[in-house]
């Protein structure tokens, strides 16, 4: 494996970049988690690695919070989020997908952008963002700026709907419902070992209900079951106006099977499709019991 | 009886710890010798072949020195049955299999050359099951046997027994049976595999830095495969990345790499990937254990029925003799009337194993701990109590002639489940006031288990001996020069402390020789947890003869006559006068004035124990180590994840020397434990590893470490330095077991396989359901 490095420090240093090379061979490298692995696996002639890490530019380095919500820049790393308290307080489903990913090491340079562009179905935070309705903008080497929803940002196994030339930049959530009293927001994460583990299923939730607990809103997606991290739409519409506290077993089954319909797992040496989806249906169903259980 | 010990016994921090966390230790990785090249070696793309190869186009790349295959070597067969071609010559029989090496200017190049070899591959179909393998019509895979045995895929047989089986079964009120499969784990050393060979072709002397466990016996391997003399083969030691036993056998990398010096008389270095490394270095032995089992209606055993199959891989290592120790295991954990034990190793084209931390025993204590519950289920018995009732005991000679001179089981025992109960019957109470609705997805469980394992080395060559020269300087300063080895386990550190503590020196001031062959005496190497006992009896042999010199100065000197001194601070003080003089000034008189003798003195330890005879009868080891572990579990019976909660491990230690490098010991050995228990396996198909990685070979990390209570049982044993016995290997051994109990406790289904992984989890209690 070996390629050519190139180290723009300013925004418009990289478009200038990106523009100079759009017919040769070259990829984005953020922290390289995903991108050296790939790599050596497949190792590529005349490449170059835009290296994206030493541009300064604060909308694309920061945690930023505006009116609308919260904007994360694409080059913020997993580390970045955990250490954030606005985070940590309002989306605790994303603040948990970081916590719990790979290890202290790789967090600290693991970013946002590459976990949504690696296009991985076993992306944590790709998983935990699309409970939270996110936004990416997109932009491209001359500059220009488009915005698509995160349910259209992966278009299949490892593709997304970036076009050549075109960089992730940041990623925009809403703010949590004015009149939520309430937010049950938690990131679950089956494997074997409890650091370095690349989800076998994964399940994140983020629910807003009133002070009663009347649901007012669910973002409800599930990572490693299908060729794409899936938002269970059907099964958040059926949420939708229920007590949280007050699920019965057969809507709790209802439920579980509604996210269960999104999963077409495969098997592999990790685990068998029948498990993915077994647990994925447990797990499922456990969400309320664990929220009944921590009100206790 | 023993006096105040100043050092042994108290938490003394590793000999070379700064130098690891600094990162100045040089390990293999980090030799660079002038002129040196690197090696690099082409595998089989399949387990089961017959091929052609050519490396005209390979030969030709710029950088390329040398290239071998088998044709180009004259060399013998390697393994201890010398079933092993060090290059394969027209067939492969496993996916390891070296077919040709490469000596290049730089790793690049050797990389590059390596793809431009063209091997045309007819394929097999091969056999990757032992069972299958014994069939008649199966093809014969190993071709370099003597074809001793009735099966021609036979690699190795053991029988043992004692006592009156068909007795003991009439006496039995429960009989039970059951059939345990057991996966291939890997050591996973945190140093891949490496060799530096550096050839003098003016003199025919081989120089290798090597990272063997054995140093003395690989010497003697070495020459053998070469055609060499042993002695022009010297071995040093550079710092070792971790061993675990899969350093005891001499694999093909290392005779390939000192041929492709031995060719180009220039230094060659052999350094594998991460990837080759779980390709290509040992595993534990993967094997199937069908074991009977009696108990009479009071709890006593009666009797154990076993019969093993082993998959021994294409080639044989000292693997397949794991049968010593697991026949052990089966023979003498817990009083049992009869015994009869039958191993047969066979060969198959998958992957060889090797030699493994426990060698054989933490297969045979998961069958032989899980039987104990499942009797103790059948005749209605408490398990702590069935336990308690059959432990060893002092004074106790088993029926496979081993001798507990001392014998700590019991007391292990009772302190577990004491220490169990405690704390779980508390926590019974806190979960019962919290946290009701989730009950019903965790449950607990606990489950024990215990392990014998020899505690003061194993006589299984004609000597379990170490050599230990000690030398005083006139600056006081003292040098041990041990014909033991440190592969990470702190040998160097307790044997510096056991000099401190006799000799009243500084330890800052003793140095410990033991990485060169052409200097150190000779010494088994590590294994069977063996070297604190062996070196540190042979080190003591050594200080008593040169404390006899230094005594006689020192009284010439003082003008005295005692027969006693107290070594203390740098001085030698008369018991009777109390005068004293400083130590480096005795010895300066020693070399410097008549008759001019040096601080020196050599000693050879050899253990008590016996070579056991043809039945596999006598006392192995100067002595022997219990341990038991009692372990809670919490299962989640959404996912099947089991999560060990805590530990109790209580250990016949003998004496603790120290108690940092014990807890060491204890901690990693747990983890490997659960690593063996819950998560660790590598997977194979049709003889090709699936998960030659980190991301899917699931060894635990540092945060999966459960709360760990350990307590040393101190029998003081005479064999040992200061009564310790060895532990290097105990910790890993029944943890296995006790996770398999506790599992099956807390969600009563039968555990009979490991590793214990959350589907197998999910599906057994979908069975139950
Ligand atoms: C040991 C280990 C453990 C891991 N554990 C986890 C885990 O638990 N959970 C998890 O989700 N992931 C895990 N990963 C995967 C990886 O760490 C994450 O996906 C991480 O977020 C990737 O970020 P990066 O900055 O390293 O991406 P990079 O490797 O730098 O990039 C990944 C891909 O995205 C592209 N890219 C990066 N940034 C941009 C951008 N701004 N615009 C356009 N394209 C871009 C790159 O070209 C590349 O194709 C693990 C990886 C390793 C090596």
């Amino acid at each position: 494996m070996s390629f050519e490095i190139i180290n723009p420090t300013t925004t418009k240093e990289l478009l200038s970049v990106v523009k100079n090379l759009k017919r040769k061979k070259f990829r984005f490298g953020a922290g390289c988690t995903d991108l050296l692995l790939e790599l050596r696996k497949k190792p590529e002639e005349n490449l170059t690695v835009i290296n994206i890490t030493q541009v300064k530019d604060a909308v694309f380095t920061g945690i930023k919070k505006t009116s609308k919500g919260l904007t994360i820049g694409s080059r913020v790393t997993a580390h970045n989020i955990v250490m954030n308290e606005e985070i940590k307080r309002n989306f605790p489903v994303l603040h948990e997908a970081a916590l719990n990913l790979a290890s202290t090491q790789i967090r600290q340079v693991a970013t946002v952008g590459g976990n949504l562009c690696t296009a991985s179905p076993s992306g944590d935070i790709a998983c935990a963002l699309m409970t939270l309705g996110a936004n990416c903008e997109i932009i491209n080497e001359n500059g220009r700026r488009r915005r698509i929803p995160i349910h259209d940002f992966h278009t299949g196994v490892r593709a997304t709907a970036l076009k050549r030339g075109e960089l992730l930049y940041s990623i925009s959530i809403r703010g949590n419902e004015k009149n939520k009293k309430r937010i049950f927001s938690r990131f679950i994460k089956i494997g074997t070992r409890k650091s370095m583990e690349c989800s076998v299923v994964s399940l994140a939730y983020h629910i807003q209900t009133d002070i009663k607990g009347k649901i007012i809103h669910a973002g409800i997606a599930i990572g490693s079951s299908a060729p794409t991290i899936r938002s269970t739409d059907s099964a958040c519409k059926f949420l939708a106006g229920k007590n949280i506290f007050e699920i019965s077993e057969n809507e709790k089954k209802e439920f579980a099977e509604k996210v269960v319909g999104y999963a077409s797992p495969i098997s592999d040496i990790r685990a068998t499709a029948w498990y993915r989806k077994e647990v994925l249906y447990n797990i499922s169903k456990g969400i309320f019991e664990d929220i009944l259980s921590n009100e206790e | 009886m023993f006096k105040e010990l100043k050092i042994i016994g108290k938490p003394t921090p590793k000999h070379d710890a700064h130098i690891r966390v600094t990162g100045k230790a040089v390990y293999g990785h980090d030799i660079v010798l002038p002129g040196m090249l690197y090696g690099a070696i082409l595998r089989t793309e399949h387990p089961s072949a017959e091929f052609t190869i050519d490396i005209s186009a390979a030969k030709k790349i710029p950088g390329v020195v040398c290239i071998i295959t088998a044709d180009d070597i004259d060399t013998n067969n390697i393994s201890y049955k010398r079933d092993h071609p060090i290059l394969k010559k027209g067939e492969v029989n496993c996916i390891r299999d070296e077919i040709a090496a490469i000596a290049a200017e730089t790793k690049e190049i050797a990389q590059q050359a390596l793809k431009l070899i063209k091997v045309k591959y007819k394929i097999r179909k091969g056999i990757y099951g032992p069972f299958e393998a014994l069939k008649e019509d199966a093809p014969q895979i190993n071709k370099f046997i003597s074809g001793k045995f009735q099966n021609k895929n036979i690699a190795e047989t053991f029988h043992y027994e004692h006592g009156n089986l068909e007795e003991e079964k009439k006496k039995s009120a429960a009989i039970v049976k059951r059939r345990f499969t057991l996966p291939r784990m890997t050591h996973a050393c945190m140093g891949t595999s490496n060799i530096t060979a550096s050839y003098n072709k003016t003199d025919g002397k081989l120089l290798l830095y090597s990272s063997t466990q054995v140093p003395f016996l690989y010497q003697r391997d070495m020459a053998h495969a070469l055609k060499m003399n042993p002695s022009d083969i010297r071995i040093i030691q550079p710092v070792i990345g971790g061993g675990f036993g899969s350093k005891l056998d001499m694999y093909p990398f290392e005779p390939i790499c000192a041929l492709l010096s031995m060719k180009t008389g220039r230094p060659v270095q052999i350094i594998y990937s991460r990837e080759e490394e779980f390709i290509a270095s040992p595993t534990r032995q993967p094997m199937i254990i069908d074991l009977t089992a009696g108990v009479d209606k009071k709890g006593n055993f009666t009797f154990r029925e076993i019969n093993i199959v082993k998959d021994n891989g294409a080639y044989t290592s000292w693997g397949a003799t794991t049968p010593f120790v697991i026949m052990q295991a089966f023979s003498s954990l817990y009083k049992v009337g009869a015994c009869m034990f039958d191993a047969t190793a066979v060969y198959t084209n998958n992957v060889f194993a090797g030699s493994f931390r426990g060698y054989g025993n933490p297969q045979a204590t998961f069958a032989l701990e899980r039987m104990i519950d499942l009797l103790a289920e059948e005749i209605g018995m408490d398990k702590a109590e069935i336990r308690l009732l059959n432990a060893n005991e002092k004074g106790e000679t088993t029926g496979q002639g081993l001798h507990y001179e001392t014998c700590g089981h019991k007391e292990c025992l009772e302190t577990v489940i004491t220490k169990s109960k405690l704390k779980t019957q508390k926590s019974e109470v806190s979960k019962h006031s919290s946290k009701k609705s989730t009950q019903k997805r965790f449950v607990s469980g606990i489950g024990y288990a215990s392990m014998l394992h020899v505690g003061g080395g194993a006589k299984i060559y004609r000597s379990d001996g170490c050599g230990t020269t000690l030398k005083i300087d006139p600056y006081g300063y003292c040098t041990i020069i041990t014909g033991s080895n440190e592969i990470g386990q702190g040998s160097e550190t307790v044997l510096a402390m056991i000099a401190s503590e006799e000799l009243g020196i500084d330890l800052k001031k003793i140095k410990v020789i033991n990485t060169d062959t052409d200097i150190k005496p000779w010494d088994v190497g590590v294994h069977a947890s063996r070297t604190s006992f062996v070196a540190g009896n042979s080190l003591l042999g050594a200080i008593k003869i040169l404390k006899e010199k230094l005594n006689k100065k020192a009284n010439e000197l003082l003008k005295t006559s005692d027969e006693e001194f107290e070594y203390e601070n740098g001085f030698i003080k008369s018991s009777i006068s109390g005068n004293s003089i400083a130590l480096d000034k005795v010895v300066r008189e020693m070399h410097f004035s008549h008759p001019n003798e040096l601080a020196i003195a050599s000693y050879f330890y050899e253990p008590s124990s016996q070579v056991q005879n043809k039945e596999y009868k006598g006392n192995v080891s100067g002595t022997y180590a219990f341990a038991s572990q009692a372990i809670e579990v919490e299962v989640d019976t959404y996912t099947g994840n089991v999560s060990v909660k805590n530990v109790w491990v209580a250990q016949d230690v003998g004496k603790v020397l120290n108690p940092l490098l014990l807890d060491g010991q204890i901690h990693g050995g747990i983890l490997q434990g659960m690593g063996y228990a819950l998560s660790e396996e590598l997977l194979m198909k049709d003889g090709k590893i699936l998960n030659p990685n980190f991301h899917n070979y699931k060894m635990l990390t540092a945060s999966d470490i459960p709360e760990i209570d350990f307590f040393p049982i101190e029998t003081n044993d005479k064999q040992g330095p200061y009564g310790a016995k060895g532990v290097g290997e105990a910790p890993l051994i029944p943890t296995a077991a006790a996770i398999a109990n506790a599992v099956c406790n807390a969600l009563d289904i039968d555990i009979i396989e490991l590793p214990i992984t959350p589907e197998k989890v999910l599906k057994a209690i979908h069975k139950n359901i």
